[in-house]
């Protein structure tokens, strides 16, 4: 096995795992703060990738057309999470888990169907932006320009949320709430426009992931439920709740599955479910989290 | 009196007559992937079935009876083309099966058309699992080729290049995939015993990342690659695999058997098709070399007419055919019971816009040839072109 | 939120008697029996819907003595229905095992499967052991999926045989049933059989202790329960009657396949018992003939059924929460109420 080969399989890693970080991060926040597994972040994400793909389309595939149907797809997909949030979620507060849980498959339910409804049974695909189209040589292999800017933006995301979360007056409510939400309230603080920022967030980042993974994959009926589930996997074994647990998360989840396909290819499949389980039987909270 | 009541009779009974001549229709269950990443050559299959139903019943139907097509999602599952078929069968009440299209869902289909002892005939499916001597039964045909016969012309192209020396595989990690690389290594051991086969990667069907695979797979340093992804996957594994040099480095020596020369996938890769390697297809289409039978001109324009399509699909033919074998075994058998339909399907020859194809007595299938050339890049077209189809392979592996 | 049960309190002085023999009528009875008779009343289809509708019954029963009477969100329970199916499945077929000890094997299998799973699930709380279940569900799931061998991989195990039924042929009446049908009404029988036991454990005083661990874990514990103990039990009967209806579904269906324990399938499960309702025994039966007949129903007219699924589940989510039975029951009381009045 040379240099090469385990360095192309690292980055290959890498990109998977820093586009599930920037999906799962999402995820990690609205459950740190609000106690929630919103199934419908895939939904959210799925979202993202088709309405990038239509804001292609509108805006032109021109090389500033991707990136503002991607920032377009992120802010549709953020509103659609604030309308969620407001009309529906607000009143399953103080409910059971489990109907929060179901309310959030309802929704992958339905929106999964209108995804189908408005853009229709078949793959559709994305062309890499012009401005990150080519390759790099690193290290003896081409590594895709686009690949090396998500490998690039994972961490930058993390850092800047990082420094939110604690340099910031925002950061500090939202802390506040993932550790005690009665309190927070008697102090007087808003703990519903916390929750609404918090999802709305949370929502964006979805959408945005979704949008930017368009060149690379494609979009089709069912993406929404072969993501969830990954980002859940990357969120136990990182912690839930915590920014750095989710990153490395991704990153040990992109790992193993890259290399499993090397070392052990019949049972890549089964050892990421494997590693999900041990982490919970084991270290519940995650690798970074705290215990609930 | 007597008149008058034999003449009400008579007026009664020419009343009633063409009711009773109205006989019901034939029904045909079709379950195929209309949705996700094999759609792209389910929805055309079910095209050119839908297509030959049209034409026969715009001729009077079968037997005086007009052909009806049900057609169901099987989204590529095989539990689910299963649940459609008993469905359809118990539900619908169908006289005949037809469809699916992977390796996965026709054998699965056919057992249930053994149980239920209905005839189906699977147009797309080339796992030799689904007639080999286990699994044969009067009810299971195909017009489809299966994976020796795609083997076997996939190493007769490969063991042209005489500078190639090691050889890497891809497919799909199900019945087909196996199947199909399987076939081809067998075959080229016969023409090449000094090719090796230094890789085999297996990632599974619908895979949405074939980052890792790619990656390892360049790091053996093939000359050469046989493949075996299709459909959405192909177009998925091409955008991943380009930015990585991964066809630069073998010089686009990747021969595909999966029908990725059929203008369908050009179409869904546009302009990121791989340009350059070798694909096949049942019909090419756009007939490069002047010697398109005429049936196939018609066939074609046809096709773009009832599709109301710019261009046709390379995939429709077999579903138009695997119609037409149908309707030919019915007129023969003289009836639609699937015990009749099917003594006369067996070792039966029909005509499709491509030539003639018989059902093989032993295993029910066509060995259908395909046409094979290098996509190539055609000012004429905004999608890739078959240069040169040659129908391959000329003899057939022993069955 | 408490235990409906068979015996109504008092009847107020003054109530009609025609309300009291509504309630003596034994309905499960005449359940059963209508489910006995659709071979004949009915047509083929009727018997295969019939069928899907008592498996999913027992499978939503199994689980809501996870969900409704212990308060355990489990949300992999479709690995307990999917190892029974495997189990059965594989012995009758690979290894030509007779069904009355196939049958049996396939509980065993489950069972043991629930106990070592249940093990490390119930020492969780809440949510942990809802992605703990889910975990061991999608671990089931990859191993249908690449063992192929044993399993058949994606190309599954089709061609599950019958069990042998020709003693059936020798009771009056049935000889001339077509085997699926004396197949649906082995399976009826069974079904019946354990919801009736599963109804039993739920009336006991084990059933009793359970729904005291849902309603207060701590003060469970305090009074000298051992919680975990109890939930692990709980954990294994649900597995283990999951495990039947699963034998019964690989025979049903003529195959088992890697999808079947997919997880989108243990949330249909739960769907089906919130539906019909959780705090019912009766609720999730219910629940399954609702589900299954509406989607017969809306799959005929749109291929959107899951948009369906999801506005029904909101329905019931945000206006009627106690479910189909539920909503039967408050209007009941409510006229009862009114007479007595």
């Amino acid at each position: 096995m040379s240099a090469s080969l385990l360095f192309s399989q690292l980055m290959g890693g890498l990109t998977t795992a820093m586009f599930l970080f920037l999906i799962a991060s999402g995820l990690s926040l609205v459950f740190g703060v609000m106690r929630v597994i919103n199934f419908a972040h895939g939904s959210f994400y799925m979202l993202g990738a088709y309405l990038a793909w239509q804001g292609v389309q509108w805006f032109h595939p021109t090389g500033v057309g991707f990136w503002a149907a991607a920032v377009f797809a992120a802010c549709a997909v953020g509103l659609l999470g604030a309308v969620v949030e407001r009309l529906f979620f607000r009143s399953l507060y103080g409910r059971e888990e489990l109907y929060q849980l179901l309310f959030t498959y309802a929704l992958v339910l339905i929106l999964g169907d209108a995804a189908k409804f408005l853009w229709g049974t078949g793959q559709l695909s994305v062309s890499t932006p012009p401005v990150l189209a080519g390759s790099v040589e690193i290290f003896g292999t081409a590594q895709p320009l686009y690949n090396l800017f998500i490998m690039a933006l994972g961490p930058a995301i993390a850092v800047g949320g990082w420094l939110v979360l604690n340099r910031s007056g925002i950061g500090r409510m939202v802390r506040a709430a993932q550790m005690d939400r009665e309190m927070l309230g008697a102090l007087g603080a808003n703990v519903g426009t916390i929750y609404t920022g918090m999802f709305v967030f949370s929502s964006f980042l979805a959408g945005l992931s979704g949008a930017l993974v368009t060149p690379i994959q494609s979009i089709v009926p069912g993406m929404d439920v072969l993501i969830i589930v990954q980002a859940f996997i990357v969120v136990v074994i990182g912690g839930m709740g915590s920014f750095w647990g989710t990153f490395w998360g991704s990153v040990i989840y992109g790992e193993v599955l890259s290399f499993g396909i090397l070392i052990f290819p019949s049972f890549s499949l089964f050892s990421v479910f494997a590693l999900m389980a041990v982490i919970l039987i084991v270290r519940p909270w995650g690798l970074f989290g705290r215990p609930l | 009196m007597h008149l008058r009541h034999s003449l009400a009779l008579v007026c009664a009974a020419a009343a009633l007559a063409p009711l009773s001549a109205r006989a019901a229709d034939i029904k045909i269950g079709f379950p195929i992937p209309l949705s996700g990443p094999t759609a792209v050559y389910g929805k055309p299959v079910l095209a050119g079935a839908e297509m030959a139903v049209a034409e026969i019943n715009a001729q009077g139907g079968v037997l005086g009876r007009k052909l009806q097509l049900l057609s169901r999602d099987s989204k590529a599952n095989a539990d689910e083309a299963v649940r459609l078929a008993r469905e359809l069968i118990i539900k619908d009440s169908v006289d005949f099966l037809a469809g699916t299209l992977t390796s996965a869902e026709a054998p699965a289909v056919s057992t249930v058309a053994k149980e239920n002892k209905i005839v189906f005939i699977a147009p797309t499916s080339k796992s030799t699992i689904l007639t080999d001597p286990q699994h044969i039964h009067p009810y299971i045909f195909r017009v489809s080729s299966n994976t020796d016969v795609e083997g076997l012309a996939g190493a007769t192209l490969m063991a042209r290049w005489k500078d190639v020396k090691t050889v890497a595989t891809i497919a799909p990690d199900y019945a087909y995939g196996r199947d199909s690389i399987a076939a081809f290594i067998a075959a080229l051991k016969k023409l090449r015993p000094d090719i090796q086969i230094v890789d085999s990667q297996w990632p599974k069907l619908g895979e949405p990342d074939f980052t890792a695979f790619i990656t390892a797979q360049m790091s053996k340093k093939p000359d050469a690659v046989y493949c075996s992804l299709f459909a959405g996957d192909f177009v998925t594994f091409s955008k991943e695999a380009t930015p990585r040099g991964y066809f630069k480095a073998i010089n686009n020596r990747l021969i595909d058997g999966a029908e990725i020369g059929t203008t369908d996938e050009a179409q869904a890769l546009g302009a990121d098709y791989p340009y350059g390697v070798i694909g096949d297809s049942y019909d090419p289409v756009i007939w490069g070399g002047g010697n398109e039978p005429p049936e196939h001109k018609k066939f074609i324009e046809d096709l773009k007419k009832f599709t109301k399509a710019e261009y046709a699909s390379g995939w429709s033919i077999v579903g138009y055919q695997t119609i037409y074998a149908l309707a030919e075994g019915i007129k023969k058998a003289g009836d639609t019971k699937s015990d009749d339909v099917s003594k006369a399907l067996i070792g039966m020859t029909f005509d499709t816009p491509v030539g003639k194809r018989t059902f093989s007595v032993k295993s029910h299938e066509t060995f259908a040839p395909e046409y094979w050339g290098v996509m190539v890049k055609d000012p004429k077209y905004p999608f890739a072109i078959m240069k040169d189809p040659e129908l391959l392979p000329t003899s057939f592996p022993s069955n | 939120m408490t235990e409906t049960t068979a015996q109504a309190p008092a009847a107020p002085i003054g109530v009609p008697r025609r309300e009291n023999w509504v309630r003596r009528i034994p309905w499960t009875f005449v359940v059963f029996v209508i489910a006995c008779s659709v071979p004949w009343l009915g047509s083929r289809y009727n018997v295969f819907l019939a069928e899907q509708i008592a498996i999913d019954a027992l499978f939503a029963a199994s689980l809501n003595l996870l969900l409704g009477t212990t308060g355990l969100v489990s949300f992999g329970h479709v690995a307990y229905f999917g190892v029974g199916a495997y189990v059965c499945g594989i012995l009758m077929k690979t290894y030509a095992v007779p069904f009355w000890l196939a049958f049996p094997a396939a509980g065993l299998g489950t069972a043991l499967f629930a106990l070592v799973s249940g093990y490390f699930c119930v020492r969780l709380i809440k949510l942990y052991f809802a992605m703990l279940t889910l975990a061991f569900s999608q671990i089931v799931w990859a191993v249908a999926y690449k063992w192929n061998d044993v399993t058949g991989g994606d190309q599954g195990l089709p061609e599950i045989p019958f069990p042998n039924l020709d003693w059936m042929s020798s009771i009056p009446g049935l000889g001339d049933l077509r085997t699926s049908d004396q197949f649906y009404l082995l399976a009826v029988f069974l079904i019946a059989v354990s919801l009736a036991v599963l109804h039993r454990i739920v009336r006991s005083p084990f059933g009793r202790v359970l729904t005291t661990i849902r309603d207060n874990p701590e003060r469970a514990a305090f009074i000298g329960i051992n919680v975990r103990a109890y939930q692990l039990a709980a954990f294994v009967v649900a597995g283990t009657f999951a495990g039947f209806a699963g034998a019964l579904y690989g025979i049903f269906s003529r195959g088992v396949f890697a999808d079947y324990v997919f997880w989108s399938k243990s949330a249909e499960v739960m769907i089906m018992t919130l539906l019909g309702g959780m705090d019912y025994f009766w609720g999730p039966p219910v629940g399954a003939l609702a589900l299954v007949w509406l989607n017969q129903q809306i799959t005929d007219y749109t291929e959107y059924w899951p948009f369906v699924l999801g506005a029904i589940l909101l329905i019931l989510l945000f206006g009627f929460p106690g479910g189909i039975v539920g909503g039967i029951d408050a209007l009941w009381r409510r006229l009862r109420r009114g007479f007595g009045a």
